[in-house]
């Protein structure tokens, strides 16, 4: 079962040579593009935005590890799904590992169908994460070409508050409250509160005021 | 070269002689000359003419008590006299030539020979009439001193001593030979004495007559009138509790002359009872002996009053010695014949021709040499024992080391399980891999059989790789004796640092190996020495895990060290160990870690000792420990 990305990249970063050329070769027939790292700093180096795939990699590597080669994707602009491929783990690793988002943590023993299903998996992740963080980007974009005095009203609005009370507070007149307003759902594209609130949530915002 | 290959045997032969001739007279002129330059160097330093004495006997020489005798005689006067003694011996051979045409020719003879020769004592050995050899020194040379031996019951004149003459009169000890003789056969009733018919015979005959008279109950016969001929047959014919005492028969009844040993030797074998004789050269003709006259005694006796006179003591100032006392002596052979008990001997009896026993010859060297092997043997068993227990004591080590070894390293291994099964999925992952991909090739229409080829001797080489962790893993978890061969610490480390090579990413250590080129190999055991080093490289591990310090390092050190040694360091950049703690950092359950068995510095100690080395931990000076262990270099292969 192929996915339909196809065009997509199956990393495979281990510091043995030899399973590294074996995995390869098996993710290769399988019918995967296939790139090989032998560490975990050459595949970040030539790690971009525009890259799209997933990570198949060692937990324990001379040099940098399995774990921060997790972490540093993660931080990374472009988190593409790990999965993990160890000789063996202990609890405490494999608990970190996964709840660093790990897609799936498999020995090196799994049998093929199982690597295959997880890299299936993360590929799909990462087609799904990737639109997601598109549309997200997108959304971002949106929000972005709102004004300092149309956040502020949004702000408001997010939490429910009445046009009137929203002007009270701001010190600001009722038919300016109704303006920005308009200009928000414009910009926006969003047609009611519910849809804002929801929009507002996705981004990030405000969360900490909302918090307090 | 050609004459000499042309050469004929002959020749070599004839020529040969003649070499062996010209030899032989160059051999005896040289011996001559030897002899007559050893005679000079002996005779030089002597400063006095040695002394000179003749000895008369007035038997033949050999009669056998006068051979006796005279050996004596020599030999005794040899011991006392630090100069050379020049001794000439004449026999007058009395009973063979008993005519005084012999005697006058014998005496004009002796006149003629020694008139010259500055004689310094005469000895005579008058046997049957004193006169015949003790007359002659005096009518020869009156001047020369006179000392006499005589056996038998010659009559001595009785002015003797005025002339000069001094001697030995030793009689028959018929008293004794009679009391020995009744005391070994105590159921004797009949003796039978057998004597001849010259005065000195009748007198000793007579003597012999006087003691059998004081004894009761036995009878004596004395066979006088007849033969000497007859008698080993008659002799032959007595019946038991009859013994035989052999007098003197100088002369018999047909006017045969027999000497003592002649006699005993024609009756005592083929007598049918003990025969008893009073001479002690007679013993070994088959007598059983008597308390005879010792030629050895007499001869000593005479030699030192020969030796006196010689000294200038004038011999009428020394008087006649008179002894008739005896010496008991037996023949050993005779008393097994008759079956009599050596216990029934008397204290003093001398026993003659007792086959020496190993035991009696050399009883000393028995002794010191038995004394010597039992000290030995002693010795010996002691080492022995020593050894055993020494042996014990070591294989109980030994056994105990091998224990520890593997507790040890069952716990080291404890430790690295982790980083062996990594190590092992590795090769057994990549094959796994590789399978799999070959049957997604094989699914293909035409199956790139090159990609094929490629992956089966990828999985090959990861098969023999995984093998190789196996063996590894194996070895290091044997229960092992130590073997001792040449082993590179270089590629020792490697190998050591690549088993914990895992384990200390996962700690996030850095493992730095220095390993000097040209590095001497060490004798040892590959599998302690890994153990050894494994032990401290994860205790360096854990010191700088455990410390939180920003770098984690352990650098694994190997040079040359001073003297035939290797040296091996690891470092670490861990908080160190208490000065007070670096002592007893090897002592078995000393430990640091909660959940340490304490025995990993305790092992590793016994181990680098085990293979002649020391080891030794210390602090670094800016941070962290160093442990360090030497090893002796291998002989280097010339």
């Amino acid at each position: 079962m192929i996915p339909s990305a196809i065009t997509d990249t199956v990393f495979v970063v281990d510091d043995d040579a030899s399973f590294l050329k074996s995995a390869s070769r098996l993710l290769r027939a399988a019918g995967y593009t296939v790139k090989a790292f032998e560490s975990a700093s050459a595949f970040l180096g030539q790690l971009t935005t525009e890259t799209s795939g997933c990570v198949v990699t060692d937990l324990q590597m001379s040099g940098c590890n399995g774990l921060e080669l997790q972490a540093a994707l993660a931080r990374s602009d472009n988190p593409l799904p790990v999965v993990f491929l160890s000789a063996q783990g202990d609890i405490p690793t494999t608990v970190k590992a996964m709840r660093q988002g790990a897609e799936d943590f498999l020995t090196k023993l799994s049998p093929k169908e199982k690597l295959l299903e997880a890299v299936n998996r993360a590929l799909a992740r990462n087609a799904l994460e990737r639109t997601q963080r598109e549309q997200l980007r997108d959304l971002r974009e949106r929000f972005a070409t709102l004004s300092p005095r149309e956040l502020e009203v949004l702000s408001h609005v997010v939490r429910g508050k009445m046009n009137k009370e929203i002007a009270g507070e701001l010190g600001i007149n009722l038919r300016t409250v109704k303006l920005h307003r308009t200009n928000l759902t414009r910009r926006l594209q969003v047609h009611s509160v519910a849809e804002l609130t929801r929009l507002v949530e996705a981004v990030g915002l405000f969360k900490a005021e909302r918090t307090t | 070269m050609l004459r000499s290959l042309n050469y004929s045997p002959n020749r070599f032969l004839r020529s040969s002689w003649r070499a062996r001739m010209i030899f032989l007279v160059i051999l005896a002129l040289t011996i001559s000359g030897l002899r007559t330059a050893m005679t000079q160097t002996v005779v030089k330093p002597e400063a006095a003419r040695p002394k000179r004495i003749l000895m008369l006997f007035s038997e033949s020489k050999d009669v056998p008590g006068n051979i006796a005798l005279e050996q004596a005689v020599r030999s005794e006067m040899r011991k006392l006299s630090p100069n050379r003694l020049e001794f000439f011996s004449e026999h007058l051979d009395a009973s063979h030539f008993s005519d005084q045409a012999h005697y006058q020719f014998f005496k004009d003879y002796l006149g003629k020979k020694y008139a010259g020769q500055n004689l310094d004592l005469i000895m005579a050995f008058p046997s049957r009439d004193y006169t015949l050899a003790g007359a002659l020194p005096d009518a020869l040379f009156p001047d020369v001193p006179v000392v006499f031996i005589a056996v038998n019951e010659l009559e001595v004149p009785y002015n003797i001593s005025k002339l000069g003459v001094t001697g030995i009169v030793q009689r028959f000890d018929i008293r004794g030979t009679l009391g020995l003789m009744l005391h070994l056969q105590p159921d004797t009733h009949r003796v039978v004495v057998i004597g001849g018919t010259t005065e000195v015979d009748r007198a000793t005959l007579g003597r012999i007559h006087e003691e059998a008279s004081a004894l009761e109950g036995v009878e004596f016969d004395f066979w006088t009138n007849r033969p000497v001929a007859e008698m080993p047959a008659a002799v032959g014919a007595l019946p038991p509790g009859t013994v035989v005492l052999l007098s003197t028969v100088l002369r018999d009844v047909t006017g045969q002359t027999y000497f003592m040993s002649q006699l005993a030797q024609m009756l005592a074998p083929p007598a049918h009872v003990p025969v008893f004789v009073m001479g002690g050269w007679v013993l070994g003709s088959g007598a059983v002996g008597g308390s005879v006259v010792d030629s050895e005694d007499l001869g000593a006796r005479g030699g030192q009053l020969a030796w006196r006179v010689l000294g200038g003591i004038k011999p009428e100032n020394l008087p006649i010695e008179m002894a008739t006392k005896g010496t008991p002596m037996v023949d050993w052979q005779a008393l097994k014949r008759w079956h009599i008990s050596e216990r029934r001997l008397p204290a003093d009896c001398i026993v003659r021709f007792r086959p020496v026993t190993m035991w009696e010859e050399h009883r000393k060297i028995i002794l010191s040499s038995l004394a010597v092997f039992l000290a030995q043997a002693v010795t010996i068993a002691g080492l022995l024992a020593q050894r055993k227990h020494r042996r014990r004591a070591e294989a109980e080590i030994s056994r105990q080391r091998t224990e520890l070894a593997h507790v040890s390293r069952v716990s080291t291994m404890g430790q690295l399980a982790s980083a062996l099964a990594h190590e092992l999925s590795q090769p057994l992952g990549a094959i796994l891999r590789n399978t799999e991909a070959a049957e997604l090739f094989l699914k293909n229409d035409t199956p790139d059989l090159a990609e094929i080829r490629a992956i089966l001797a990828d999985i090959r080489k990861d098969d023999q790789r995984a093998g190789t962790v196996i063996d590894r893993m194996r070895s290091l978890l044997k229960r092992r004796e130590l073997e001792s061969n040449p082993v590179d610490l270089g590629e020792l480390i490697e190998e050591t640092v690549a088993v914990a090579w895992s384990d200390a990413a996962a700690r996030r250590v850095t493992l730095t190996m220095q390993v000097s080129a040209n590095l001497p190999l060490v004798l040892g055991d590959r599998v302690h020495l890994q153990q050894v080093l494994l032990n401290l490289i994860l205790n360096g591990m854990d010191a700088v895990a455990d410390g939180g310090q920003a770098e984690r390092m352990v650098v694994i050190q190997a040079a040359a060290g001073t003297g035939e040694n290797v040296e091996v360091a690891v470092s670490d950049t861990g908080t160190g160990i208490p000065a007070d703690k670096l002592k007893s950092l090897f002592e078995p359950f000393f430990t640091t870690k909660p959940n340490g068995l304490g025995m990993g510095l305790a092992i590793s100690r016994t181990l680098v000792e085990a293979h002649g080395g020391k080891i030794w931990a210390e602090n670094n000076a800016d941070r962290g420990a160093t442990f360090k262990f030497t090893l002796p270099a291998a002989p280097r292969e010339s």
